[in-house]
């Protein structure tokens, strides 16, 4: 089911209405209605794979309750291992097998040794590289005795499963989340109001914003090989927007929506394209994963501590293994090498953490040095989007020399460009929004607070208006989902 | 809890005004671009103004045709007539079975024909009908079976033009409008014909395909069958001519012809006349008048049979 679809429209307030008015008297029966629903919610997609969700539950639950017993540091470590073991596993089978043995296969011809081997017919499962890092997270906080394993496994269910999270995120740690299945929830009124705002902003993101931008994008990659650097630099940009606004559409859609069952999810973007650096950028980009890599692997890997080897070593690392959490194939990891590159210089000048404020926080306008690093930024991560987007390394070699040709001053020409005029100057008033609500946890969160009501109702009546007459007539699902 | 859901309910209302009167407002915006999922334009294809215009003139016929534009430009009123059946052609551009069946239930309140003939083509049956939703919403007076008719293709663009031309209905502001018989090659005939002037078709390769059918469109097909039949109305289903190279490009004919046997009497006239696709073709869709001729003849023959055995 997606959340941009009549299907969640009938759903979300059918749950609603039982969650608060048939089971608001007890816990159990609400954290119940949780496990149900969400089941139900990713059922529609392939039911089969439910018992992959089931399993991965049950297995975290098991081996989090025996942490608690067992006290031998070996055994411990033993169960921790299987705990990885087993999310690992499935998330390689699942993901990476027909990879593995396609680059293995490879290997045998280049050599002189050619052999036949099948690949399998695998499905991805939908966010299964979401909800393994959320069980492991719970296993690791467990047995680093960060948190206390629960032993009611409803709610463990319901804390693995919760679906406005389950299928793209955010990420959730244990210690956030999980205690707030075990507390009496509330509806309160300017919660419940930010949470409407919030899914209304992330619905204009994803179903105006980026399915747009999508149809260019999509265009403009497609045909690369006949069209001019000028264009092929914008579908560039329109592809950065795209995703953007998909990914962090669908997080604020899953914040809001929670924000509505008296839950707080932890922020997943924080405007990452007014960023001044790339270590800003992805301190602001896909927060929840972003900070699940620093903490159960960058920071046992010693971090930015000892020598300048090791920091390269383990910067490395750590983008190297977010690219290729995202997919399998080889221009995942070159995009997550790009950002280890750009990251590197940041790192070893110890100006990693020069821009941890807000750009022109408490001004309109940013200074003329932040502009450019800004632009200087936003352009670079720009490029190494197309190696995220390209279908293969070649794809995306051929489409950033094709950037940086000569034809780059030629005047922009795709079909239908009138249409990409129209997406333009959508793209112009998003950006307007996100850059006047940038010092708040989503756009419009602070926007038209001190209008007056019917203003301030005007303007997000309009949104939706904007959704109504420019989304995409299309089905189209999250980029992340095939994550 | 209580204010919250007493606030969403008067934002939920709020939107809504705003929505219409903003929509009702964006029309008049000169550039298409601009209005992405909003079509107006009334008289555009296949003379549907006209058509239906004229469709509430109607009362009895002998036949009543349904179909796409295979219909309106391949079943020729005049040879009907000349025959001594009285007929009026239903079909408009691209009508899929989801427009049939608000056509016929919103005309056969008034039309009360002895026999139907729907026309019947694979490619209407995999297509999502937006196209032809918009063309009757856009010319005909919206009721409840169009809200109807829209909320089962669940297309925004539908949605949005219906709410305009509800508006549009209701202040009878279209009542003026006054849509051309002759535009560009093509001219209408009173009956719901189109003749086109005489063209000739130069076959092309046409890339193989199965006939896939959408289940949304086969859902209102059935239902089209059951509300003819409900009405104790005599019903054909012709599946009329297409250039033999359209046709052969389509991998499983037989399944077609088999599923469309299991409703109701159906005749598959691409394997009932010889036509040439230079000669009796003005591209691999529509006949030219020639073959609209020797089709309509054969299928007047079938007819006649009928009613002279009843």
């Amino acid at each position: 089911m997606l959340f941009n679809s009549l299907d969640f429209a009938v759903f979300l307030p059918s749950v609603f209405f039982l969650y608060w008015f048939v089971f608001n008297k007890n816990l159990k029966h609400q954290n119940l209605l949780i496990v149900v629903s969400s089941y139900y919610f990713y059922g529609l997609w392939d039911w089969r794979f439910l018992f992959l969700i089931f399993f991965s539950t049950l297995v975290d639950y098991s081996i989090g309750k025996s942490l608690l017993n067992v006290t031998n540091q070996k055994k411990r470590k033993g169960l921790l291992l299987i705990s990885v073991f087993v999310n690992l596993g499935l998330l390689v089978f699942f993901k990476y097998y027909n990879f593995f043995l396609d680059n293995f296969i490879a290997t045998f011809k280049f050599f002189g040794h050619p052999i036949d081997i099948q690949g399998l017919n695998i499905i991805l499962p939908v966010g299964i590289s979401f909800y393994t890092f959320q069980t492991m997270s719970y296993t690791i906080d467990v047995y680093r005795k960060k948190i206390e394993p629960t032993d009611n496994f409803i709610t463990f269910c319901a804390f693995v499963s919760f679906f406005p999270q389950l299928v793209a995120g955010p990420i959730e740690r244990a210690s956030h989340l999980l205690p707030q299945f075990t507390k009496k929830r509330t509806l309160e009124y300017d919660k419940a109001v930010d949470g409407m705002k919030q899914i209304l902003w992330g619905l204009f993101k994803k179903m105006v914003i980026a399915d747009n931008c999508a149809l260019f994008a999509n265009q403009i990659f497609d045909n690369s090989s006949e069209l001019n650097g000028s264009t092929l630099l914008l579908g560039a940009v329109f592809f950065a927007f795209q995703i953007y606004c998909d990914f962090s559409g669908y997080s604020d859609i899953a914040i809001g929506v929670a924000r509505l069952f008296g839950f707080d999810l932890m922020r997943n973007f924080a405007f990452p394209y007014f960023s001044r650096d790339v270590a800003e950028f992805w301190r602001r980009w896909h927060i929840s994963l972003s900070t699940w890599f620093r903490d159960y692997l960058y920071i046992p890997l010693g971090g930015s501590r000892g020598s300048n080897w090791m920091k390269i070593r383990n910067i490395f690392i750590i983008f190297l293994v977010s690219g290729f959490w995202h997919g399998a194939n080889w221009t995942f990891l070159v995009w997550g090498a790009l950002n280890a590159f750009y990251f590197l210089p940041l790192l070893l000048s110890k100006k990693n953490r020069t821009n941890i404020d807000i750009i022109a926080q408490g001004k309109f306008l940013p200074s003329f040095k932040d502009f450019l690093a800004m632009v200087f930024t936003f352009f670079i991560t720009t490029i190494a989007w197309v190696f995220f987007r390209a279908n293969t390394i070649q794809h995306a070699g051929s489409y950033v020399s094709g950037i940086f040709s000569s034809s780059l001053f030629d005047m922009p020409h795709f079909k239908e460009i009138n249409k990409g005029f129209t997406v333009i100057l959508l793209l112009l008033f998003f950006i307007f929004i996100e850059w006047c609500g940038r010092e708040s946890q989503f756009a419009i969160e602070n926007i038209g607070v001190r209008w007056p009501r019917i203003i301030r109702w005007s303007f997000y009546s309009f949104l939706i208006f904007c959704i109504g007459m420019f989304m995409a007539t299309y089905e189209t699902p999250f980029i992340y989902f095939q994550f | 809890m209580k204010k919250f859901i007493i606030e969403i309910f008067k934002f939920t209302l709020f939107a809504i005004i705003f929505y219409i009167i903003t929509l009702l407002i964006w029309e008049s915006i000169k550039y298409p671009f601009l209005k992405p999922n909003l079509y107006c334009n009334k008289g555009s294809y296949g003379n549907t103004f006209t058509r239906l215009k004229e469709a509430k003139k109607i009362n009895t016929v002998d036949v009543l045709i349904l179909g796409s534009s295979h219909a309106y430009r391949g079943f020729d009123t005049r040879i009907f007539n000349k025959n001594n059946i009285s007929s009026f052609n239903l079909g408009t551009s691209s009508q899929t079975p989801i427009q049939t069946l608000a056509l016929l239930k919103r005309y056969l309140k008034t039309i009360h024909p002895k026999l139907i003939i729907v026309e019947v083509y694979p490619g209407v049956l995999n297509s999502d009908g937006v196209e032809s939703s918009l063309d009757i919403i856009n010319n005909d007076e919206n009721d409840f079976l169009s809200l109807e008719m829209v909320l089962k293709q669940n297309n925004i663009k539908t949605f949005n033009t219906l709410i305009f031309n509800y508006y549009r209905n209701f202040l009878n502001l279209d009542n003026s409008f006054v849509e051309k018989r002759i535009k560009n090659d093509d001219t209408y005939i009173s009956g719901g014909y189109i003749e086109k002037k005489i063209g000739y078709y130069k076959p092309k390769n046409i890339t193989k395909q199965p006939i896939i059918i959408d289940k949304k469109q086969l859902d209102a097909f059935e239902d089209i069958i059951y509300e003819i039949k409900n009405r104790n109305i005599e019903l054909v289903l012709v599946y009329a001519p297409i250039s033999k190279n359209l046709y052969s490009s389509y991998t499983n004919n037989h399944y077609f012809d088999g599923l469309m046997m299991k409703y109701s009497e159906y005749y598959n006239f691409n394997s009932m006349i010889k036509l040439n696709d230079t000669i009796d073709f003005d591209d691999s869709n529509h006949l030219n008048q020639i073959g609209v001729e020797k089709f309509n003849n054969k299928l007047i023959e079938i007819i006649k049979n009928r009613f002279s055995k009843n």
